[in-house]
């Protein structure tokens, strides 16, 4: 027979491998000089933006689940506050918010100086439009304006909003910050297309992947650094990486830890954003045996933090102190760093008449990177007290209707949101976000009181205060807080340390030279 | 002739039915609706009937398939449940990313599965047997730190240009379809070496041999009409295979095709966004199939059977 010998066959494929990746490089080789001026520009930023791996929404007042369809309405539209550097509202759209004595009725100033795309000024009506279509979709952004009466809100003039609270609120500055897209009043489709907008850039055109904006040069703030931003939306964190490493974008966001080492010995920037990312463990305060709060303070005792830390964010973050949100401004700075205390934990369980242990079952899934990590080796870090954990993992798309907010004990997610947004989410009797089940009404009135403080320093303190309490008292274990990581090729800057809303803002980012 | 034809067709689109029925009744079965996923534990009770009733969730699942399978014979394929987009838009905007592919990694895969076919000997069964178990991401992976990594002859990642056709850069085409193309060219050649080691050793074929007919021409004449339909055949289901591949390849290759639409779909209970992307898939190996049908009716009177006559 005419068998070819086998070396042959091996060969064969090699060769065919070979000549097609060297036909299609040297093609691509040829066509770079003429297509790299268009491509990468040095006015140009290439943005590869973390996306939750679903096709682009277009609606800026819903769900934005992808931190890139944030980026995209950040360009395009203005908000009326942003967050500083320090967590605490700047003015953007609107210049200043002052309340009557009563904490109920703000007027909010609006810029008088800014247009949509169309040529439109931006009004007080289409905030107001804006800020009422939030409220509507209430379900779909975590209630994000609850605490407004807006039917009872009103435009007082073009350049004047009086915005009405349900109750004193004394933080409206903060309520404000980061996700009120303003859009021109009465649009009704926002299916097809971004929408004309007064922000700092404008769409002109893009694929499924990629939005591409052009700098708008009537916009009132800083003229942006860039003239074009290339927003292109990649799930994969890994891709992300070997995007910005192999040159075909200027900026990656939110990067896995294990690549930042490697890549700044390789001479690119890594820019940290502390508090950025969290995996407190809820234990519902009205469901056994987390309904005994010795058991609450046994399971925090027990737990050691820094192994959590070292393994789950490879110790690129900080400890948690069972601190709901630690880079809040309010958040208090003095507390003791809470340590492993196992003779404590164990007198606990006895306390409680525990001490023959208990079996409960701890939730956990594999929606983001080391939440079933966090759930393993807290099952071992509790055993010790005769806590005896089955894990139980679950998939990541149905785990936040089945066990977020249901369960008596899992891994949850928080991801860098300011202490009132907690509040709103997760800490409001009667909310079925209200995951620990905390509904302490002398935490509640301590609550209404310091939002009915108009003094910024002794509000802070009482906030702060609260925070406290729930620390000791409430049922979320935090154990450590991740950073998030960006890398940014050389010679570019300006890339905030902002977490949560403020990340989604890359206006001002320089592009490199 | 043409009663066969006719069968064919038939056949055909009773099977895009079914795989329609099929795929609308798996993405029903899953736990938790579009509106359930959205919400994410947020609301409940009339709050969550309200937005399933704007949603028409609340109809049973036979009127939503019935009420969805007009919409697309009218040619309205409906709109998304997560974002509102027109599904239309959702599927146009990605399918010629997901196209290019496909095609490429057949371009590529079909004379590399002839090729692998003709082979013969242990080794050779032995590699296109392992080759074609290996999982696409493994390959990807492998693939990526040779080409990208060692040789740096490609980009690790294919960000395709903006605003332009996915085929303007070829060198970010490289790694995905040649992470398609090689287990489906090992799976089709595995599928094949039985058939045409059969058809090479029948006498015709030798006699052809013998008589001197340049090695080509064989293959062609003789050895190609009988194995034409069982290659066609599994020529079809490559092409599904390799469009079920697009959801991994893009994914590790950070592209938006229609694999990254199908992944998200599925995971949002975006039913009528999945429905449309799986009977896209499904279109393309019944299309395959009819082919080989055809290519089976016309072959059955060609020259093979002439010469085994002979």
């Amino acid at each position: 027979m005419n068998a070819p010998p086998p070396g042959r066959l091996g060969r064969l494929a090699a060769t065919a491998l070979a000549v097609t990746a060297l036909a299609l490089a040297g093609c691509s080789a040829g066509g770079a000089p003429a297509a790299s001026p268009v491509d990468t520009p040095s006015d140009t930023l290439r943005y590869a933006a973390p996306s939750a791996g679903r096709a682009a929404t277009n609606d800026p007042h819903g769900l934005l689940p992808g931190e890139s369809d944030i980026v995209r309405m950040a360009l395009t539209y203005d908000v009326l506050t942003v967050p500083g550097p320090d967590g605490a509202p700047q003015p953007r759209l609107a210049t200043a918010w002052t309340p009557d004595d009563t904490l109920t009725r703000w007027t909010v100033t609006l810029r008088d100086d800014a247009a949509f795309s169309d040529g439109r000024p931006v009004t007080a009506t289409d905030v107001l439009f804006s800020l009422r279509r939030m409220g509507g979709k209430a379900a779909e952004n975590f209630g994000r304006l609850a605490m407004f009466d807006l039917a009872a809100s009103s435009a007082s003039d073009s350049a004047t909003l009086l915005l009405v609270t349900t109750a004193p609120y004394a933080e409206v500055g903060t309520a404000l910050m980061g996700a009120t897209f303003v859009v021109p009043a009465a649009t009704t489709d926002f299916t097809a297309g971004l929408v004309p907008g007064s922000g700092p850039f404008r769409p002109t055109g893009g694929d499924a992947q990629t939005t591409v904006f052009e700098r708008n040069d009537e916009w009132w703030g800083p003229p942006p650094p860039s003239r074009v931003i290339e927003v292109r939306a990649i799930a994969d964190p890994a891709a992300r990486v070997q995007a910005v490493q192999s040159g075909e974008v200027d900026l990656a966001g939110s990067v896995p830890a294990v690549s930042v080492v490697p890549a700044e010995a390789a001479g690119f920037t890594a820019v940290r954003k502390p508090g950025a990312t969290m995996y407190p463990v809820v234990m519902r305060t009205d469901t056994a045996p987390f309904d005994d709060p010795r058991v609450r303070e046994a399971v925090k005792l027990a737990t050691d933090r820094q192994q959590l830390l070292d393994t789950v964010f490879l110790g690129q973050g900080e400890l948690g102190n069972d601190l709901i949100t630690p880079t809040d401004p309010s958040s208090p700075r003095d507390l003791p760093q809470r340590t492993p205390d196992l003779d404590r934990a164990r007198a606990l369980m006895t306390e409680a008449g525990l001490a023959a242990g208990v079996d409960v079952t701890l939730h956990t899934t594999t929606a983001y990177p080391g939440m079933d990590t966090t759930a393993t080796l807290l099952a071992q870090q509790l055993a010790p007290i005769g806590i005896r954990a089955t894990v139980q993992i679950g998939p990541p798309d149905t785990y936040f209707v089945d066990v977020y907010g249901t369960e008596p004990f899992y891994v949850s997610f928080l991801g860098g949101i300011p202490f009132l947004d907690v509040v709103r989410v997760a800490l409001t009797p009667g909310s079925p976000t209200n995951e620990t089940a905390w509904a302490d009404p002398s935490w509640a009135s301590a609550l209404a009181t310091a939002l009915a403080d108009p003094d910024a320093a002794t509000r802070g303190d009482k906030l702060g205060e609260l925070q406290a309490r729930l620390r000791d008292e409430g049922g979320y274990l935090v154990w450590g807080v991740g950073d998030r990581v960006d890398l940014a090729a050389p010679g570019v800057t300006g890339v905030s340390s902002a977490i949560g809303f403020g990340a989604g803002f890359v206006d001002q980012v320089t592009p490199p030279s | 002739m043409s009663l066969r034809v006719a069968g064919a067709l038939l056949r055909a689109g009773a099977l895009l039915l079914a795989a329609a029925v099929a795929v609308f009744a798996a993405t029903a079965a899953l736990p938790a609706d579009a509106i359930a996923v959205r919400s994410g534990g947020r609301i409940e009770g009339e709050q969550l009937a309200a937005l399933r009733a704007a949603a028409g969730l609340d109809r049973p699942v036979v009127v939503r398939f019935l009420d969805w399978l007009g919409g697309l014979l009218t040619g309205d394929p409906g709109a998304s449940l997560v974002s509102g987009r027109p599904v239309a838009e959702l599927v146009g905007q990605r399918a010629l990313v997901s196209a290019v592919l496909v095609v490429g990694a057949l371009v590529l895969a079909v004379p590399l599965a002839v090729a692998l076919a003709r082979s013969r000997g242990t080794a050779a069964g032995v590699l296109v047997v392992a080759a074609a178990a290996l999982p696409p991401v493994v390959v990807g992976v492998g693939l990526a730190a040779l080409l990208a990594g060692g040789w740096q002859l490609v980009p690790p990642v294919s960000l395709l240009p903006a605003g332009r056709p996915p085929w303007s850069r070829p060198a970010l085409l490289v790694l995905p379809v040649l992470t398609l193309a090689l287990p489906t060219a090992a799976y089709a050649a595995g599928q094949l070496r039985g058939t045409v080691a059969d058809v090479i050793a029948r006498p015709f074929v030798r006699d052809a041999e013998l008589r001197g007919v340049p090695g080509p021409a064989v293959a062609l004449r003789y050895v190609g009409p009988l194995v034409a339909a069982p290659a066609l055949r599994v020529l079809a289901v490559s092409a599904g295979a390799l469009v079920a591949g697009t959801t991994v390849v893009e994914t590790l290759f950070g592209m938006s095709g229609l694999g990254e639409l199908l992944v998200a779909a599925v995971r949002t209970r975006d039913v009528p966004v999945v429905q449309a992307v799986a009977l896209l898939a499904a279109a393309v190996v019944v299309a395959g199939l009819l082919l080989a049908d055809l290519a089976a009716a016309a072959t059955s009177s060609g020259p093979a059977r002439r010469g085994r006559r002979a």
